[in-house]
């Protein structure tokens, strides 16, 4: 196994074992026989291997979607369904970590180790605008636009907010809630109410357009 | 795509949806009345047409357990005004789709496989929707194949959706709770049954199996290797839904032949059986041209041998002749307490007298023409005479088994299907009454 994906597995046994992350690098290192070198050479510090962590997750959910067979037909809003659908599969391998990251952080507030997952996820989101404003589902609000990837991330982390607090069986709650939710948010981006919403933040925010 | 976007998730979300309903039907009384006191003129049925409206536009908007209940009062006319009972029965054919991906997710969910590793092909949009879940038409190795799947969460929200609705139902119908409360006990065990496809495929194949010999009667195939408790997958079967073949250009010896199989499986169900298919309505039966086709069975009711017997001693033409014996059967049943004073104890025989003579009718000559309208209204008639009527609400306690709903809503239901068929069918009594 490569240094990198024996420290990643290493840093999933230790939350799962014990709720918390590690204490240090070289205690870490010293339980998978890892130099401290090496650990070096992979993540610059601790804060850096969670955060490749959880953007692993969304990485592999992005690869496990995008091989689909119904991918390439699917509309914007299929895309993030079926994105949100993996993601809550793929978490399963991860759920205790989960568990103990995500119980206790509201969705509103964005920790260091979760850099990775932002990045990559609005990366991807950024790409998922595009083929909305292609396809019609959205309608393209000019620079304002560039916010819709932090919307959806803001919704990937309700969605993981609802997840971690659910008790259904199988959870399949969640999947309730990602189908629901994920129709609210297009219908929202679809209509003029939030063209005019978006307006009226404009000529208030000191960043807007004075012309009245 | 147009998936719906409106179903509220939340309880909260459905409690705000049910107090919006319960102020639409204010409103509504307060327009009503307000326009009696400047003297329009409007009569009661319309605030029941307005209110149905409103009570209905909020059950369809939300998924699962009230639609599946509003379908469920709707073929009880004896506990709704008509005017509600229309509106209610709408709902079965409003159900909002699930997205496609939410459909491949229950397939990895429940059987660790996509749609796609399942089958060959599968539609992406749903043939028909149903009432808790909807029906996709897929392939594989050349056959068609129907696939039902069912919403997520629906069997977690059904009590809680049902404790919501249970108040508002009773003052819409305006009725007790106490007095209805088996009633609600008896909805709540079946409802919960129906969101186990497990349960419903064992009985379809028990109850098919068991029927397979009546005549111009048949059953999709049922396939358990492509079937969970999410999932329920049987053969694709072509043809018209009993109400499209109602309205359709059939005539009457088509009529007649599709009426006598419907009545020949119930009178088997029910009176062989004693397990029937208790979902009587028009989209569980596909007519196509080889004769009737049963679908659903996730709605299946057992019942003893003594209710039978007690419930259908009212079929003997002698009792009804027999005020004592009457009245001892009554009890048998629970319709009449102990307590009742004289008065009340003979109000409610008399009433019983004359609804089982309307309800007995079709088993009076060995044969009879549904066709005929003015036997549905007399039922209807009944209904409403019964719930205006004052000394009958007065009434307290509960009465009558909760057993004899579903015998109830499986003859309520059969006879307007046939009616609306407009069939004419040979009936018999059950050989250990026609003596
Ligand atoms: N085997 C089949 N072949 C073709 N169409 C079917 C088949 N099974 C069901 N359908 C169609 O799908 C509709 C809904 O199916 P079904 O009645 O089984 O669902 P349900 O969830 O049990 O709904 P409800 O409780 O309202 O009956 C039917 O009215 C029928 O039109």
């Amino acid at each position: 196994m490569e240094n990198k994906e024996k420290l990643l597995a290493g840093f999933r046994d230790h939350m799962g074992r014990h709720g918390h992350p590690p204490a240090s690098v070289p205690a870490l290192c010293e339980t998978l026989g890892v130099a401290e070198r090496d650990f070096y050479l992979e993540f610059g510090s601790l804060e850096a291997l969670e955060s490749s962590f959880w953007e692993d997750l969304v990485a592999k959910t992005v690869t496990a979607v995008e091989e689909g067979p119904e991918w390439q037909g699917f509309g914007a809003r299929q895309r993030l369904l079926a994105f949100l659908f993996a993601f809550l599969e793929k978490s399963l391998d991860v759920r205790t970590v989960l568990l103990f990251r995500f119980r206790s952080v509201s969705p509103l507030c964005n920790p260091e180790w979760l850099r990775g997952m932002e990045r990559r996820f609005k990366e991807w989101a950024s790409d998922l605008v595009a083929h909305a404003s292609a396809t019609g589902e959205i309608a393209d609000r000019g620079r304002l636009s560039g916010l819709y990837p932090a919307a959806f991330y803001l919704h990937l982390r309700a969605v993981i907010d609802f997840n971690v607090k659910d008790t259904s069986m199988r959870y399949e709650r969640s999947d309730a809630f990602v189908e629901k939710s994920t129709h609210l948010a297009f219908d929202l981006l679809r209509t003029q109410a939030i063209d005019s919403a978006f307006d009226l933040l404009r000529f208030f925010a000191p960043w807007g357009h004075r012309a009245g | 795509m147009a998936a719906q976007s409106t179903i509220r998730s939340s309880r909260l979300g459905r409690m705000a949806a049910f107090a919006g309903t319960g102020a639409r039907v204010g409103i509504n009384y307060l327009k009503h009345y307000g326009q009696r006191s400047i003297g329009s003129g409007v009569d009661e049925n319309d605030l029941h047409e307005r209110n149905a409206e409103a009570v209905y536009k909020t059950f369809s908007e939300l998924k699962g357990g009230p639609l599946k209940l509003a379908q469920m009062l709707s073929i009880d006319h004896n506990l709704l005004p008509a005017a509600y009972a229309g509106q209610f029965a709408k709902a079965q054919y409003s159900a909002p789709p699930l997205s496609y991906p939410l459909v491949a997710r229950t397939f990895r969910r429940e059987m660790g496989r996509g749609p796609l590793e399942v089958f060959e092909t599968f539609c992406e949009s749903a043939a028909h929707g149903a009432s808790i879940g909807q029906v996709h038409k897929a392939t594989r190795d050349g056959r068609d194949f129907a696939v039902k799947v069912q919403y997520p969460g629906v069997a977690e929200s059904l009590r809680s959706d049902l404790r919501i609705v249970k108040p508002i139902a009773l003052q819409v119908i305006g009725l007790r709770e106490r007095d209805v409360e088996n009633y609600f006990r008896e909805v709540e065990t079946r409802l919960l049954e129906e969101t186990d496809y497990t349960l419903e495929l064992e009985r379809s194949m028990e109850l098919s199996r068991a029927s397979s010999h009546l005549e111009g009667v048949s059953f999709p195939r049922y396939f358990p290797e492509y079937s969970c408790r999410r999932i329920l997958t049987m053969e694709w079967i072509d043809g018209l839904t009993l109400d499209r073949f109602a309205k359709g250009p059939a005539d009457q010896a088509e009529r007649d032949r599709v009426g006598q199989a419907l009545w020949d499986f119930y009178e088997f169900q029910i009176h062989t059986l004693q397990l029937f298919h208790a979902d009587p309505h028009p989209g569980n039966f596909l007519v196509s041209p080889p004769g009737l086709t049963v679908l659903d069975f996730g709605c299946t009711k057992k019942i003893e041998t003594l209710f039978y017997r007690r419930h259908f001693r009212f079929l003997d033409e002698r009792l009804l002749g027999d005020r004592d014996a009457l009245e001892e059967a009554l009890v048998d049943l629970g319709i009449l307490l102990p307590g009742d004073a004289d008065a009340s104890r003979a109000r409610i025989r008399d009433l019983c007298a004359a609804s089982i003579a309307i309800l007995a009718r079709p088993f009076r000559d060995g044969f009879f023409d549904f066709s005929d309208p003015s036997f549905m209204r007399s039922i209807y008639d009944l209904g409403e005479q019964n719930r205006r009527d004052d000394s009958l609400r007065g009434l307290r306690g509960q009465r009558g088994s909760p057993d004899s709903i579903y015998v109830n809503r499986a003859y309520f239901g059969l006879y307007s299907l046939l009616s609306a068929i407009g069939a004419r069918v040979k009936t018999r009594l059950p050989a250990w009454l026609a003596t």
